[in-house]
């Protein structure tokens, strides 16, 4: 599992400069520097979850992507069991994947920030969960500290 | 009185690092057997802890980000995962040994067998956690924790001579009773004290708490520069105390009794009442920090809602897993384990939580990303740089200097 | 797929491999839906190296303290990034966990380089 124990190429202490290439239209972003892991706030601030992986798509909505012919889009946050699957290897069930769609998404910085209320999202659901049948029952537990 | 609190966070935080139950007795013990030998190894710790702790406090403060969310996000799941696991479990040694701490000293109070105590002062600190502003926790232990400063009057009263504690301290030779291997140990044991991760998810964390913006970086640094040192010099007066009363006669220190010994002989019962005063806010000060840290670690790195400054229930995960903390380090208490002792098998795990947490934060204080202007400069990543590699040489030696000496007997 | 799908995956071109994918690069030029143009993928990054302790210094003009970032980039010394247009298949990752995962170029796929621009500075929270 590990990706340490593959061969890899030998690389000569002396390269060439390459090219830059043309810079895009939009902002630039690497998914794994500028995304993966980082915090997700709501519109209020709240945290949401953190940015586990990301869903790429054709323009079609076809998720099978198996090559570059088409351009190919992210078009949803992904969180929950697929952090377990990152650490451990695997990869969970498209049914169990826990998904924000980009649009949802307003701002990227040193945190994700969202348009919406962390509230009504699938990804808060074990905290909604937690705060009905534990923590809300626990008196003091809706109130503000003193 | 307005300055005095404002560095309450600061206070508090060195005090659960420098002074929580394991590290009293250890800086005790240190001065019954080696003297003022040590002193070197506190004061390399304060620098270090320093030199990060204020990073950890700009960072925040400027990016609005807690200490572990950037392990998470600099390190990835997996590594970030195993430094989770290792500081969780040293918050959860730490926090079990202050719970048996508070129940021994509610014992002494009381004469009432002390796993008695050990629910009452587990409820205790979660009623607090669960219902106290951050602020009132922070000013109250920090404050009542001051009263630990008669360590250093009595030091004073005891009227030593200065002249030989400073050689010893300035001068270190090992003394000839005790092996070189124990000497080291209780170097690294009081350099990872000093450097404790749960003392930056704290500082960090609580920068959140009290609503530090990009203006608060001095108080920041004054939080840094008051705290850890007042910590320090707190740890080398109890060991002084602990050279002029017990090293002459060869005593070895091993109860809490024996470490306000020095207190009473120097001032009398109000000297002690002071002192009992000191520890209990002292070791009540380190159950919350490390609880809190608890919570704190865990919901910044899966991304949850936490924050005294929320209701418990818009933050309930992170409420949860303090809940759970506390219980689990209540139950392994009515097991017949010693308090004191269960904080040496820390040093296990420090070994992969103190690079791992360190790394990142000097990291992200030099990316402008996060930081803007506000990046380190060359002088401090040079410290930085020679602070790393001691924590990662300190913290793989210790293991083999543990098993060596079975834990410094 | 999954971004997963695509990092750490190894890259062949005509069966000879070339290294592993440590990052995605986007650019936010997509179909807008919200406020935020979707990211397309303009092209992976490449390094003969895994990505365990890459931690960015390459690309970007972070480059202090020097000795973590001399190290880094030496150890990435290398690294390219190589066009989504140049991606002749992805597969291996979809059952499998993603260390199986593979990437195949198109003969005669053209190197750019891997530095990013450096972009805005601190977005503060």
């Amino acid at each position: 599992m590990s990706p340490r124990v593959r061969p890899r190429p030998r690389v000569p202490d002396e390269l060439p400069e390459l090219p830059p290439h043309l810079r895009p239209a939009g902002r630039v972003l690497d998914a794994r520097l500028h995304l993966l892991d980082r915090q997700i706030l709501d519109v209020e601030d709240v945290p949401v979850t953190t940015l586990d992986d990301l869903h790429v798509s054709y323009a079609d909505g076809d998720d099978d992507v198996t090559s570059g012919d088409r351009p190919a889009f992210v078009d949803q946050v992904l969180t929950g069991p697929v952090l377990v699957t990152r650490v451990f290897g695997g990869r969970p069930p498209a049914s169990r994947l826990v998904r924000i769609p980009w649009s949802d998404v307003v701002d990227v910085g040193v945190a994700v920030r969202l348009g919406v209320r962390g509230e009504g999202l699938d990804a808060t659901w074990v905290q909604r969960w937690l705060r009905d049948r534990v923590i809300g029952r626990i008196p003091g537990g809706r109130h503000d500290p003193e | 009185m307005k300055r005095l609190l404002g560095v309450a966070l600061g206070v508090l935080t060195a005090i659960g690092g420098f002074l929580d139950i394991g590290d009293l007795v250890t800086n005790s013990v240190v001065g019954s057997r080696f003297g003022m030998t040590l002193t070197w190894a506190v004061v390399l710790g304060v620098i270090g802890i320093c030199l990060f702790a204020q990073m950890a406090g700009r960072v925040t403060a400027v990016s609005g980000r807690a200490t572990f969310e950037i392990i998470r996000e600099r390190l990835g799941p997996r590594t970030a995962g195993a430094n989770l696991v290792a500081s969780f479990l040293i918050n959860l040694l730490t926090l079990t040994a202050e719970i048996g701490g508070l129940a021994l000293a509610l014992q002494l109070a009381s004469s009432v067998e002390p796993r008695l105590w050990v629910p009452v002062a587990a409820f205790a600190v979660w009623v607090v956690v669960w219902r106290a502003k951050f602020s009132v926790l922070e000013n109250v232990t920090g404050l009542l924790g001051l009263t630990l400063l008669v360590f250093t009057f009595s030091v004073v009263l005891l009227d030593p001579d200065w002249a030989h504690l400073v050689h010893t301290a300035a001068a270190p030779q090992i003394p000839a009773s005790e092996g070189a291997a124990s000497y080291f140990y209780y170097a690294i044991a009081l350099f990872g004290a000093a450097m404790t991760p749960y003392e930056v998810f704290f500082f960090s964390s609580g920068a959140v708490e009290e609503k530090w913006g990009p203006k608060d970086v001095s108080q920041s640094r004054l939080n840094v520069l008051i705290g850890f040192p007042l910590g320090a010099l707190l740890s080398l007066s109890i060991a002084a105390g602990a050279t002029l009363v017990f090293l002459p006669q060869q005593i070895e220190v091993s109860t809490l009794s024996q470490v306000v010994a020095p207190v009473a002989e120097a001032g009398g019962k109000v000297a002690l009442a002071f002192v009992l005063v000191g520890i209990v806010a002292a070791v009540f000060g380190a159950s919350l920090e490390t609880t809190l840290s608890s919570g704190y670690t865990i919901a910044q790195f899966f991304g949850w809602s936490w924050g005294k400054f929320r209701r418990p229930s818009q933050a309930p995960g992170f409420h949860v897993v303090m809940i759970l903390g506390l219980l689990v380090g209540a139950g392994v208490l009515m097991t017949d384990v010693d308090p004191i002792r269960v904080t040496e098998f820390s040093v296990v795990f420090s070994a992969i939580a103190l690079p791992l947490t360190y790394l990142p934060i000097l990291l992200v204080a030099n990316d402008r990303e996060y930081m803007g202007d506000q990046v380190n400069g060359r002088v401090l990543n040079g410290f930085a740089l020679v602070f790393l590699v001691l924590i990662v040489v300190a913290s793989v030696a210790a293991i083999p200097l543990m098993v060596a000496t079975g834990a410094g007997a | 797929m999954i971004l997963s799908d695509l990092v750490d995956a190894a890259v062949y071109e005509d069966g000879r491999q070339l290294g592993f994918v440590v990052d995605v690069r986007l650019a936010l030029d997509g179909p807008v839906t919200g406020l935020m143009a979707a990211p397309r993928i303009v092209g992976l990054l490449v390094s003969a190296r895994t990505s365990t302790s890459f931690m960015g210094y390459e690309r970007t003009g972070t480059n202090a303290p020097a000795v973590i970032a001399r190290y880094l980039a030496y150890r990435h010394r290398g690294t390219f990034l190589v066009l989504w247009e140049d991606v002749r298949t992805v597969g291996g990752g979809d059952a499998a966990g993603s260390a199986d995962a593979r990437v195949e170029l198109r003969p005669g796929f053209r190197r750019w380089s891997a530095a990013l621009e450096q972009h805005g500075t601190a977005s503060q929270a």
